[in-house]
């Protein structure tokens, strides 16, 4: 059996990660957070908002990941999803500013003001910054 | 014969035309690149997520049907058994002006066959662009209603309007019972040409290849159900989003010919015209010549 999974990490908008090698990857799911090593069951898991990391030459990279479906297999683990964004590059400032933009709009109470989208938006956020910090820390 | 200044005025018109189509070109091909590079983008996630569903296809006709003669949510989705034969639906995807050759003729010409040929049944429409939206309006046909409209998302596709169509047609296939979704939009194939795809879409035809692996036999979290809820609508926006691409870049691409031609097409009336305002320039000065000799000689006759 290889000792490496293949990782795919794909969103809507671009494929981030394209067959990369790696030696196991830990996804955000529904249930709680699953780590993968090569040679496990197939599996499909529904995603949460929350961090996808993997090992790669025992560095380990960070992305967060804002829900979406993973597939796993004995040798690769195919996740799709909603959006992904490299830790390294969260800013934390921006992301506070969005929050701010959206509860600005959320609070004035004018009719075209899409509250999903903007509750949304301070979710994703939220959990962008999460695991910021967690890498970080 | 017309005038010197009625050819002037004429030249002037078609060129500043010309002006008009040769921005309009330009538009178009700046941004088609952005287009193209949405849609390779978009490209890897519609194709794997099929895979993974092709991957779990024996799990979803192995799903229990809820009661006898009911068919799953799921099955419905990939087999659909139970839908009504007198209820179909149809999305068309159009672009939202002309000036794109026959892109939206080729489009409406399809839709008006295929709404000929099932002018029995009930068919819902789900239209994309405005020219769509405007011709199916007004064919005023009792079995045909549309459901679901968004015009001017032209040349700003984004997966949330991918999402409010998916979401729309899903709704209507559920609620309606309809029994087959057909889609009519152009398949980017290069620049130079766009090709009309017309094709089922629903019930969700599975026929990629399921990888010869018979160690295949899936874990699900949360449950089988609960994954298929979610993950099959999300199939269907990705595909649609796909596809909403692919029809934005054919419509910048058709523009971009059909503005390109019509600048040719433009100067070369342009240079025909001038040749003529040479001619009848010269015809006149000849014709002054020849008065002025004709009265000389007169004078020293």
């Amino acid at each position: 059996m290889s000792k490496t999974l293949t990782l795919n990490l794909i969103t809507p908008q671009k494929q981030l990660l394209d067959a990369l090698p790696v030696q196991s990857v830990v996804l955000p799911a529904a249930a709680g957070e699953l780590g993968v090593l090569p040679g496990h069951i197939p599996m499909v898991v529904q995603l949460d908002f929350g961090s996808l990391r993997y090992k790669k030459d025992g560095k380990e990279e960070e992305f967060a990941v804002l829900g979406g479906f993973a597939e796993i297999l004995r040798d690769s683990v195919n996740v799709f999803a909603e959006g992904a964004d490299l830790a390294d590059e969260i800013d934390e400032e921006e992301e506070k500013q969005k929050i701010k933009r959206a509860k600005e709009s959320l609070s004035r109470k004018d009719a075209d003001i899409d509250f999903e989208l903007a509750e949304l938006e301070i979710k994703q956020a939220i959990a962008r910054m999460k695991v910021k910090k967690r890498h970080l820390g | 014969m017309e005038s010197l200044r009625d050819i002037r005025q004429n030249i002037k018109a078609i060129r500043s035309t010309q002006q008009i189509m040769q921005t309009m070109k330009m538009i178009s091909s700046a941004r088609i690149r952005k287009a193209q590079e949405a849609m390779d983008n978009a490209r890897p996630f519609a194709k794997k997520m099929l895979d993974m569903v092709a991957d779990l296809k024996q799990e979803v006709l192995a799903l229990p049907e809820p009661e006898e003669g009911k068919e799953s949510w799921a099955s419905r989705f990939f087999v659909n058994k139970t839908g009504d034969k007198n209820k179909i639906g149809l999305v068309v995807i159009t672009g939202d002006k002309g000036l794109a050759g026959s892109f939206n003729a080729v489009i409406l010409r399809a839709a008006v066959a295929f709404l000929k040929e099932h002018q029995d049944q009930e068919v819902s429409v789900f239209c994309i662009g405005k020219k769509g939206r405007d011709f199916i309006g007004r064919l005023r046909h009792k079995n045909i209603k549309i459901v679901y409209s968004s015009v001017g998302i032209f040349p700003k596709v984004t997966y949330a309007h991918a999402e409010l169509l998916g979401e729309a047609v899903m709704k209507e296939f559920f609620e309606h019972n309809l029994s087959s979704v057909t889609l009519i939009y152009n398949d980017f194939k290069s620049m130079g040409s766009q090709r009309l795809a017309q094709y089922e879409m629903l019930p969700f035809e599975l026929d990629h290849e399921v990888k010869k692996d018979d160690e295949k036999e899936f874990l699900f979290e949360p449950g089988v159900k609960e994954i298929f809820r979610t993950l099959v609508p999300r199939l269907m926006k990705a595909n649609m989003y796909r596809v909403l691409l692919e029809s934005q870049a054919a419509n910048l691409a058709a523009t971009m010919n059909a503005m390109d031609a019509a600048s040719k097409n433009a100067g070369e009336l342009a240079d025909a015209l001038g040749v003529k305002l040479n001619k009848v320039r010269q015809a006149g000065i000849t014709n002054e010549i020849l008065d002025i000799v004709n009265g000389a000689n007169a004078l020293n006759g």
